[in-house]
C-alpha cells in the first residue's frame, strides 16, 4: 500500500526531479520529430524502393517511440501500479492483429483486382494531365503515355 | 459482523477489496479506459486508411499536396514544413499540460492557472492551423469527394486520399476543440478555487490524460498523412 | 492529496449519501431519472422486454410469410396497411421486418436488455458497494439507450419505412439512398440510433469496469468474485474495445451517404439512376470494421448469460462450481479470441483464402475455453443436489443449447465447410441456438433467480415451469429442422421459397416451425403475464436468503434501499462457492473462515 503510494508521493517532494524528466521528454520528442522530418524531405523524390521501405520503416518505429514518450511520461502512466500498466498495454496488442489481417486483406483486394479487374488494371496506368495551368506545358507528354493503355 | 472477523483480514494486498488495487480514484480509471476506447475509434480509422491505400495501385504524394504556407509567395512549395510547426505546437501545449498537472500536484494554483492558459493557447493555435490548411486545400479543389490531386505516379487518384485526411483530421480537430473547451472549464474552475476547496487537483490530472491523447494521437495522424 | 483520500473518498461519501437515511425522492427522482442501480437495472429489463415484445412480434410476422407464403390474412392489412397489400406481407415489409427483428434482438434486447439489467443489479451487491462508480453516468447510460430506442421505433413508422437491409448494414444497400426504399431515411434514423447506443454501451462499460476494478467490498479479492461478476467484467471490455470500431464504420458510412465520399463504394450500377461516380472504396472494408466489433458483440451476449448461469447452477446444485480458476480462464480466452476471429463471417466475401485460413485456426480455438466450460457446467451438476427451480431449469436449458449451438459452430468455422453452408438457414439454426435462444435462457434463468431480490416477491413456479418446458421444446423444434434445410441448401433472407422447385419440399416443414413459433411466442406472453403480475401480487419474500446462496446480495434488506445495506457494508472472508463443505449446506461470504475448517478457495 505504502509501496504503491510512493510513486505519486514522489512527485509531489521531489519537484526537481519532475521537471528534469518533462525537460528531458521534451528534448526527446522534439529531437525525433526534428528527425523524422528530416528522413521526410530525404524521401521528397526518392524512387519507390527498399531504400524508401527502410525509411518508412524507421520513421514508424521513431512515431512508436514517441508514441511511448508521451503515454509513459506525459500521461504517467510508468509511474503507476504495474496491473494498471498491464490492463492499458495488454488490451492494445489486439492492434497487431488489427492491423495485420485489415492490411493483408487490403493488399489482397488490389491483387485480385489488378488480375480479375481489366478496367481497374487500366485505370492504374493511365497518366492524366494535372488539372492546375502550370502544368500545362506537360500536356503533350501526358498523351503519349495514354498510348501503352490502348494495347489492353 | 462478529469481532473475529478481524483476524482473517490480515492481508491487506492491493487487491483484496476495500480499496483502488491501482492507488487511483475510479475516475482516473475511467478516463484511461475511456482514451482506450477512443484509441480503437482512430485506429479504425488509420488502418481503415491503410487499408484503402493497401487496395489502390497509387496514391498521391504528400509532399505534392501539403507543400503550401501561410503568407508565402505564390509558387513557393514549403513541404512538410507548416505541418512540422503543427506538431511542434501541440507537443509543446502538451508539455505545458505536463507542467499544469505537476503544479496541481503541488497545489500550485498560479502555476496550474498559467500553464493552462499556454496550453489553452497552443490549443487554439493549433486549431487555427488546421482552419488554414483545411481552407487552403478547399481552394485547391479538395473536399469530402473532391480529390484534385493525381497519384504520385501521375495517374488519376480516386477520391479517397481526400475523404480519408478531412474525415480523420476533422474528428482530430473535434478532439482538440473539445480538448480545449475541457481545459477553459478547468481553468475557469481553478480560478474560482473549486479545486482548493476540494483539496486536490485531480481534474485537472485527467483533463491532462485527454489533452495527451489527443497530441498522441496526432503523432500517429502526422506521421501516416505526411510523412509516410 | 492524501492516499486515504484516494482510496475512500468515494466510499465515504457514498455512505453520507445513502447510507441510514432516505432523502426526499419524488416520483421523478425515484423511477424515472433515478440514479440508483437497482432502479437502472429495472429500467433497462423492461425497456429490453419491450423490445423483446416487439422483436418477436416481427418474427412472428416474417415467419407467417415463409409459412404460408401463398395464404392471405386480412387482418395484416389492417395492422400494417400498405406494407400488407391485401392480407401478404410484401417484399420490402418482410426485408424490414427481419432487418429489425436482426437489430432489436442482437443489440436492444441481448445488449441493453440482458447485460444493462444484470451489470446494473449484480454488480453493485455482489461486489458489496454503495452504488455503480458513478452513478450518474450509469443514469445517462440508460438514457442514451433510451434514446436509441426512441430514434429505433420512430424509424418503423417513416413512409418508406425502417432499413432492410439487413441487421449487419452492409454497403452498398446501406450506403446508397436508392439502393431500395429503407435505405432512405431509415438507414439515417437506424444510423443515429446505433450512434446513440454505441454512446450508452460506452458509458455502462466504464463504469462497469471502474466499479468492478475500485469498488469491490473489503476481503472481495478478484478471485472471490462471483463468476458472474467475472463474466459481466468481461462483457463490458469487450464492449469498451470493440463498440468504437462500429461507431468509426458507421462515421465512414454516414459520410458515404451524405457527402460524397466512396469509403466503400466503387463500380456501381443503380438501376433507374446510371452508374455511379464513386470509385476506389471496398464494400469489404466495412464488413471488416463491421464484424470487428460484431464477433466480440456475440460474446457480449453471450458471456452475462454464461456467468449468471455458473452462479444459478452452483447454488441450486448445492455444490462448488466445478474449476473456478478454469472457469475464469476459459472468459479471459473466449474475451481475446473473441477479438481475433471477425473474419470467420466473411469467407465467401473475396477474403483472402489464406488469410481465411488463419482465421479458420483461431476459430477453431473457441472450442478449447467453451468445452472447458461445458464440462465444468456438468461436472457441477454432477451428483449435486439439484432444486429444480424454473431459474435452474433455464440455466440447464443454457448448458443445452449452448452445447448443440455449439458444435454446428466447428462446422461453420471452417472455410471449406462454410462456403456451403454460408447464408443458408444452417447459420440461421446455428447462431440462434448458440447465441439467440441460449443467451435468453440466460436472461431468463437470471430473472428467475434475481426476481425475489429485484422486487421482493416471488414468481410463479407452475407458469415459470410451463414457460421453461414449451420454450426449450419449441426452440428445438424451430431450429432442429432448420439445420436440414440449410443443409439442402435453402438460402437465408429469402421471401417466398415456394417458387423454388428444390425447396417446395420443405412447405410443411416451414409451415410446421411457423405454427411453433407462434406457440413459443405466445408462452413469452405468458412469462410476462407472471412477470407484471408477481411484481404486484406475487407471493411476498419472508426470508433475507430465499435460494440459501452465498453471495453478498442475500445479505442485504429484503428490498434494500438506495446504498443497499442499512449499516456497514459486509466484509468478504471467503470465495462464494463453498456449498457442502465440511458438513454446512452453504457458507455465506461473509462467514469468517473457522479455526477448524479445511482448506479453503
Amino acid at each position: 500500500m505504502s509501496q504503491s503510494h510512493n510513486a505519486h508521493a514522489d512527485h509531489g517532494t521531489n519537484d526537481g526531479s519532475a521537471i528534469a524528466e518533462i525537460k528531458k521528454v521534451t528534448i526527446i520528442l522534439s529531437v525525433f520529430t526534428i528527425i523524422e522530418l528530416m528522413l521526410g524531405f530525404w524521401m521528397i523524390g526518392m524512387p519507390v524502393g527498399a531504400l524508401r521501405l527502410a525509411i518508412k520503416g524507421i520513421i514508424v518505429i521513431l512515431m512508436m517511440a514517441k508514441a511511448f514518450y508521451i503515454v509513459a511520461y506525459f500521461m504517467h502512466l510508468k509511474h503507476e501500479v504495474k496491473n494498471l500498466i498491464m490492463t492499458i498495454v495488454v488490451p492494445l496488442l489486439l492492434f497487431v492483429w488489427f492491423i495485420t489481417a485489415f492490411l493483408w486483406d487490403g493488399n489482397s483486394f488490389k491483387n485480385l483486382r489488378n488480375t480479375y479487374d481489366r478496367h481497374f488494371k487500366e485505370q492504374s496506368t493511365i497518366k492524366v494531365a494535372p488539372k492546375e495551368e502550370e502544368h500545362g506545358e506537360k500536356h503533350t507528354s501526358d498523351e503519349k503515355n495514354e498510348v501503352p493503355a490502348e494495347k489492353h | 459482523m462478529s469481532t473475529t472477523t478481524t483476524a482473517s483480514s490480515n492481508e491487506a494486498k492491493l487487491w483484496g477489496g476495500g480499496k483502488s488495487p491501482f492507488n487511483v480514484e475510479y475516475g482516473k480509471v475511467m478516463m484511461w479506459y475511456f482514451l482506450m476506447s477512443d484509441a480503437f475509434t482512430f485506429g479504425a480509422f488509420l488502418i481503415s486508411y491503410g487499408t484503402v491505400r493497401f487496395s489502390t495501385n497509387g496514391w498521391p504524394d504528400p509532399n505534392a499536396v501539403f507543400r503550401s504556407f501561410p503568407f508565402a509567395p505564390e509558387g513557393v512549395h514549403a513541404p512538410l514544413v507548416f505541418v512540422s510547426i503543427m506538431t511542434f505546437i501541440l507537443i509543446i501545449s502538451s508539455v505545458t499540460m505536463v507542467l499544469a498537472v505537476h503544479a496541481g500536484h503541488n497545489m500550485d494554483k498560479k502555476g496550474v492557472v498559467r500553464n493552462m492558459i499556454l496550453t489553452i493557447i497552443g490549443g487554439i493555435a493549433f486549431l487555427s492551423c488546421q482552419a488554414w490548411e483545411w481552407n487552403h486545400l478547399f481552394h485547391e479543389g479538395a473536399w469530402w469527394g473532391m480529390n484534385p490531386f493525381l497519384n504520385a505516379d501521375g495517374t488519376a487518384s480516386s477520391t479517397n486520399f481526400t475523404n480519408f485526411f478531412f474525415t480523420i483530421t476533422g474528428f482530430h480537430g473535434f478532439h482538440v476543440f473539445s480538448g480545449v473547451v475541457i481545459n477553459i472549464i478547468m481553468l475557469i474552475m481553478t480560478l474560482t478555487d473549486k479545486f482548493e476547496q476540494r483539496g486536490h487537483y485531480n481534474m485537472i490530472e485527467k483533463a491532462g490524460l485527454y489533452w495527451h491523447f489527443v497530441d498522441l494521437v496526432w503523432v500517429f495522424v502526422f506521421t501516416i498523412f505526411y510523412l509516410l | 492529496m492524501s492516499h486515504e483520500a484516494v482510496l475512500h473518498g468515494h466510499e465515504s461519501h457514498g455512505h453520507d449519501d445513502h447510507g441510514h437515511h432516505e432523502h426526499h425522492d419524488t416520483f421523478l427522482t425515484k423511477y424515472v431519472f433515478s440514479q440508483d442501480h437497482k432502479m437502472i437495472a429495472k429500467q433497462f429489463l423492461i425497456t429490453g422486454m419491450v423490445w423483446a415484445v416487439l422483436g418477436g412480434l416481427m418474427s412472428v410476422l416474417f415467419r407467417l410469410q415463409l409459412g404460408y407464403p401463398d395464404a392471405s390474412f386480412p387482418w395484416l392489412e389492417s395492422i400494417l396497411g400498405k406494407w400488407a397489400k391485401g392480407g401478404q406481407i410484401t417484399p420490402e415489409a418482410y426485408y424490414a421486418l427481419v432487418t429489425t427483428h436482426g437489430t432489436v434482438l442482437v443489440f436492444f434486447v441481448l445488449t441493453a436488455g440482458l447485460s444493462g439489467t444484470f451489470a446494473n443489479f449484480l454488480i453493485p451487491l455482489q461486489i458489496g458497494a454503495r452504488d455503480m462508480a458513478s452513478p450518474f453516468m450509469n443514469m445517462l447510460s440508460y438514457w442514451f439507450f433510451f434514446s436509441a430506442s426512441i430514434v429505433m421505433l420512430s424509424s418503423l413508422f417513416v413512409e418508406t419505412g425502417p432499413f432492410s437491409g439487413g441487421w449487419t448494414a452492409y454497403p452498398p444497400l446501406s450506403a446508397l439512398h436508392d439502393a431500395s426504399p429503407g435505405s432512405k431515411t431509415g438507414m439515417d434514423l437506424w444510423i443515429i440510433a446505433m450512434a446513440l447506443f454505441v454512446v450508452s454501451s460506452l458509458l455502462g462499460g466504464l463504469n462497469y469496469i471502474a466499479t468492478i476494478l475500485n469498488m469491490r467490498t473489503k476481503g472481495m479479492s478478484m478471485t472471490r468474485l462471483p463468476l458472474s461478476i467475472w463474466a459481466l467484467f468481461f462483457t463490458a471490455v469487450l464492449g469498451v474495445l470493440s463498440f468504437p470500431v462500429l461507431l468509426s464504420g458507421l462515421i465512414l458510412l454516414i459520410f458515404d451517404r451524405n457527402f460524397g465520399t466512396s469509403f466503400y463504394l466503387s463500380d456501381i450500377f443503380v438501376n433507374g439512376v446510371g452508374a455511379l461516380s464513386n470509385e476506389g472504396g471496398s464494400a469489404i472494408l466495412f464488413q471488416h470494421l463491421f464484424w470487428f466489433l460484431g464477433h466480440p458483440e456475440v460474446y457480449i451476449i453471450l458471456l452475462p448469460a454464461m456467468g449468471m448461469v455458473s452462479e444459478i447452477l452452483s447454488v441450486n446444485s448445492r455444490k462448488p462450481i466445478f474449476g473456478y480458476m478454469a472457469m475464469l480462464g476459459s472468459l479471459f480466452a473466449i474475451a481475446v479470441l473473441a477479438f481475433l476471429v471477425w473474419a470467420h463471417h466473411m469467407f465467401v466475401t473475396g477474403l483472402n483464402p489464406f488469410l481465411g485460413s488463419v482465421f479458420v485456426l483461431l476459430t477453431l480455438l473457441i472450442a478449447v475455453p467453451s468445452a472447458i466450460k461445458v464440462f465444468n457446467w456438468l461436472t457441477t451438476l454432477w451428483r449435486g443436489n439439484i432444486r429444480f427451480t424454473p431459474g435452474m431449469l433455464f440455466a440447464i436449458g443454457f448448458v443445452s443449447l449452448f452445447i448443440s449451438g455449439g458444435l454446428t459452430g466447428i462446422w461453420l468455422g471452417n472455410a471449406a465447410l462454410d462456403i456451403h453452408l454460408h447464408d443458408t438457414y444452417f447459420v440461421i439454426a446455428h447462431f440462434h441456438i448458440v447465441m439467440g435462444v441460449a443467451s435468453m435462457f440466460g436472461m431468463f434463468a437470471g430473472v428467475y433467480h434475481w426476481f425475489p431480490k429485484m422486487y421482493g416477491r416471488y414468481l410463479n413456479n407452475s407458469l415459470g415451469y410451463i414457460h421453461f418446458w414449451v420454450t426449450i421444446a419449441g426452440a428445438y423444434m424451430i431450429f432442429w429442422p432448420m439445420h436440414y434445410e440449410g443443409l439442402a441448401g435453402m438460402p437465408r433472407r429469402y421471401f417466398d421459397f415456394s417458387i423454388w422447385e428444390s425447396f417446395k419440399q420443405f412447405a410443411d416443414l416451414n409451415r410446421f416451425i411457423s405454427t411453433v413459433s407462434m406457440i413459443v411466442f405466445a408462452v413469452q406472453i405468458l412469462f410476462l403475464i407472471n412477470f407484471f403480475y408477481s411484481i404486484f401480487k406475487g407471493r411476498k419474500v419472508t426470508v433475507q436468503n430465499p435460494w440459501e446462496s452465498n453471495t453478498l446480495e442475500w445479505t442485504a434488506p429484503i428490498n434494500p434501499g438506495h446504498g443497499n445495506w442499512p449499516g456497514e457494508i459486509p466484509e468478504v472472508h471467503r470465495w462464494p462457492y463453498d456449498y457442502g463443505k465440511d458438513g454446512h449446506d452453504f457458507i455465506p461470504q461473509t462467514t469468517p473462515v473457522g479455526a477448524d475448517e479445511t482448506g479453503t478457495h
